[in-house]
């Protein structure tokens, strides 16, 4: 192992990549603006405040008052249907998810549904008001049990009574710090685009300079196998340590992320690292030409990214696909770095690091195993 | 302060034990095959140190993979390659530090600008001696210094290969074909600078496909085809051991002189100016053919009578014909003009 040799193939890529400015974007702008996309889409707000249409076929003065009720509870900000246009027809052309129909007989149903309750001290026929909702639709049932809600506290006011409240639940977080989306989202977004730098970077290393005949001129000279693989791996660890740390800057300035950084975050970037230039070297062996090592090394990466646990929680998915994700390389990597970074568990994350650790060493000797200096395979 | 590593000490050692060797380069009975295809078949040849060495022949006819195997890209079948006295087999690392090698097709990184990577090599090589600015001025690349290599031309791509190739100032120089694709201008540029480490005293190994190269720069030739060296000598010995007749070219614009040659019972043919070329033995037959011409009437307006050139020899030796392709020359099977 030359240290100078290593040093020398390190300067060389670092400068091939600042000078190339599509491969500098893509390296680094890109997971930043996926970041900042997805943050800014599932960015949670306290007490949102939800659009709710609501359609009065019966302008009396009781279906004002339920809507007056329903607007005082502050949830919802209400758009006023005309009694004139069909409902459905209406929520199609608008692209609305939920229109609330009070129908025609609302107060004479409301006020025989008193009177029976006056009468026989029971609850009585319950007034029915329409929910017209998309079931498709984004959001739609988290506006929809808000309604609920509101519904069954308007419903408890009127009964009359004081709320019976003998059970109570308290909610009691086991992170320390705040959790939102963008606290799950940037640990996987790092996982990823480390992956995918690394993958690529050996891909495009081995096999572009394969095919150019760069590493045939390299045979000639006294670089060996190991000093070749090792600068490979440490510039590729360079640069995923650069792009973790804009990750992060941006992470905390744009959305104020709680995440904790400690020792993990460079032994999971290393390992990530490890087993992708690994399976990166393997599959260069494999498929010589620079395009169908390229293709192949998509293949691989595209179902690992939506099935590892990146982009939403592995337990989103059917019970076989997290049957399969556990298999997923990728996938201790996202939970290690989780754990490391939101919930702090340095046992989960010492569980993960060995797992994708036994991975990486075993791709990364298969790796240098077959890759050769030789002009056999030039 | 450079690391003193093993290879280093040991290289040392091997060049004080190397340095009486008459042979730079010793090729004992060499064979590669590839799926039981003989690319080289059996060779031998001996390269004194300062000479110049040419591999002469078509595409496919294993001068490539000859030169690969003695500058110890690729491995032997069987067969033994000894370089400055060393096994190419055995002591890689020990030879790798004495030569340098400009392979087939050259390339570098992209995005590295001419200094760069002539720097790059030189650290590759350990070597803090390197003169990066003589090695520049030698292949005449002052004016692009700061260019980036993706930006260079053939003729500049190959003169930095070269360049490359010197930056641990090697006992031997391995040139792969250096001017294949490259405009006359731009080889001639190159000849230029090969003509140079001539004149330093390099023992220099060449592989061309180009005759007019072999013949300029080569001290000794060896002619290969599919895969054996069917004749080796000076570009004169050459000439001389296997040119036992004469070319006569014959300018005519008088259609008859064909026809007329023709029933002499020679066999001329017609070559790429419209010249018509006939191989004669003696020079009595010349005479005669030429008081035949004038007696039938036909008259040409130029004729020039020689010994046949180092092409020639080579298409009577491999009995070959050469065509300038897109990729280069390509051996095709020989229409046979001569009786």
């Amino acid at each position: 192992m030359n240290l100078h040799i290593i040093n020398a193939n390190i300067i060389v890529s670092i400068k091939s990549f600042y000078r190339e400015k599509t491969v500098v974007f893509f390296r680094l702008a890109f997971p930043v603006i996926l970041i900042l996309v997805f943050g800014t889409i599932f960015m949670e707000r306290d007490n949102e405040i939800f659009n709710l249409s609501i359609q009065d076929l019966d302008r009396t003065t009781s279906s004002e008052q339920l809507v007056e009720a329903i607007r005082l509870s502050r949830r919802f900000k209400i758009t006023k249907v005309s009694p004139a246009v069909d409902a459905q027809k209406y929520a199609k052309t608008n692209n609305l998810n939920l229109i609330v129909i009070i129908p025609k007989s609302f107060e004479m149903s409301l006020m025989q549904a008193v009177l029976q309750k006056g009468e026989s001290n029971n609850s009585g026929t319950p007034v029915s008001i329409t929910r017209l909702y998309d079931p498709s639709a984004f959001g739609v049932s988290t506006k929809t049990g808000v309604l609920e809600m509101v519904l069954a506290g308007i419903n408890q006011e009127m009964s009359g009574k004081p709320p019976l409240t003998l059970i109570v639940s308290e909610p009691v977080s086991i992170l320390k710090k705040k959790y939102r989306f963008i606290e799950f989202f940037v640990p996987g977004i790092i996982a990823m685009a480390v992956m995918t730098a690394s993958l690529f970077g050996a891909v495009n290393v081995n096999a572009e300079l394969r095919q150019k005949g760069v590493i045939r001129k390299l045979c000639t000279t006294p670089i060996t196998r190991t000093d070749w693989i090792l600068s490979n791996v440490l510039y590729q660890f360079i640069l995923a340590l650069l792009s973790t740390v804009v990750m992060l800057l941006v992470s905390y300035v744009v959305f104020n992320v709680n995440l904790e950084i400690n020792g993990w975050l460079v032994v999971f970037v290393a390992l990530d690292v490890f087993s992708f230039v690994g399976l990166g070297m393997i599959l260069t062996r494999v498929a010589k030409e620079a395009e169908s090592a390229a293709a192949a090394a998509d293949a691989l990466m595209f179902p690992m990214m939506f099935l590892s646990g990146t982009f939403f929680p592995v337990e989103m998915m059917p019970e076989f696909l997290q049957k399969f994700a556990r298999v997923l390389p990728l996938y201790y990597v996202n939970e290690g770095l989780r754990a490391a970074m939101v919930s702090v568990d340095h046992t989960a994350a010492l569980k993960c690091a060995l797992i994708i650790g036994a991975f990486a060493a075993v791709v990364f000797v298969l790796g240098i195993m077959i890759t050769t200096m030789d002009g056999e395979s030039t | 302060m450079l690391p003193t590593t093993k290879d280093t000490a040991r290289n040392t050692d091997w060049r004080a034990m190397t340095q009486n060797c008459e042979y730079a380069i010793e090729v004992t009975h060499l064979t590669k095959r590839y799926k039981g295809f003989p690319a080289v078949d059996d060779i031998s040849f001996t390269v004194r140190k300062g000479e110049v060495f040419a591999l002469l022949g078509p595409n496919g006819a294993g001068k490539t993979t000859t030169v690969e195997i003695i500058n110890t890209i690729r491995k032997p079948t069987s067969g033994k390659v000894t370089l400055l006295g060393m096994d190419v087999t055995k002591k890689k690392y020990a030879i790798i530090p004495r030569i340098g090698v400009l392979p087939q097709g050259f390339s570098s990184f992209d995005r590295i600008t001419v200094k760069e990577t002539l720097q790059y090599y030189s650290r590759l090589f350990c070597n803090p001696n390197t003169d990066i600015e003589e090695l520049i001025a030698l292949v005449n690349l002052k004016d692009k210094v700061k260019e980036q290599y993706k930006n260079l031309s053939g003729g500049l791509k190959q003169r930095l290969g070269i360049a490359v190739a010197l930056v641990n100032d090697p006992e031997i120089v391995f040139l792969d074909e250096p001017t294949t694709g490259l405009d006359p201008r731009a080889r001639r540029e190159v000849w230029k600078v090969m003509l140079g480490l001539k004149k330093k005293g390099k023992t220099i190994f060449l592989t061309t496909h180009y005759m007019e190269e072999a013949e300029l720069l080569a001290d000794r030739v060896a002619i290969v085809a599919k895969g054996k060296i069917t004749a080796m000598g000076s570009p004169g010995e050459l000439i001389e051991s296997n040119a036992d007749y004469l070319v006569v070219m014959l300018k005519s614009v008088d259609e008859n002189v064909f026809e007329i040659v023709q029933k002499m019972g020679f066999a001329p043919v017609y070559d790429s100016h419209g010249y018509i070329k006939i191989r004669l033995d003696h020079s009595d037959d010349v005479r005669r053919m030429l008081n035949t011409i004038r007696e039938k009437g036909a008259s040409f307006t130029g004729l020039d009578v020689r010994k046949p050139n180092l092409e020639e020899v080579f298409l009577k030796l491999t009995d070959e014909t050469l065509q300038e392709g897109s990729i280069g020359i390509t051996a095709m099977p020989c229409e046979h003009n001569e009786t």
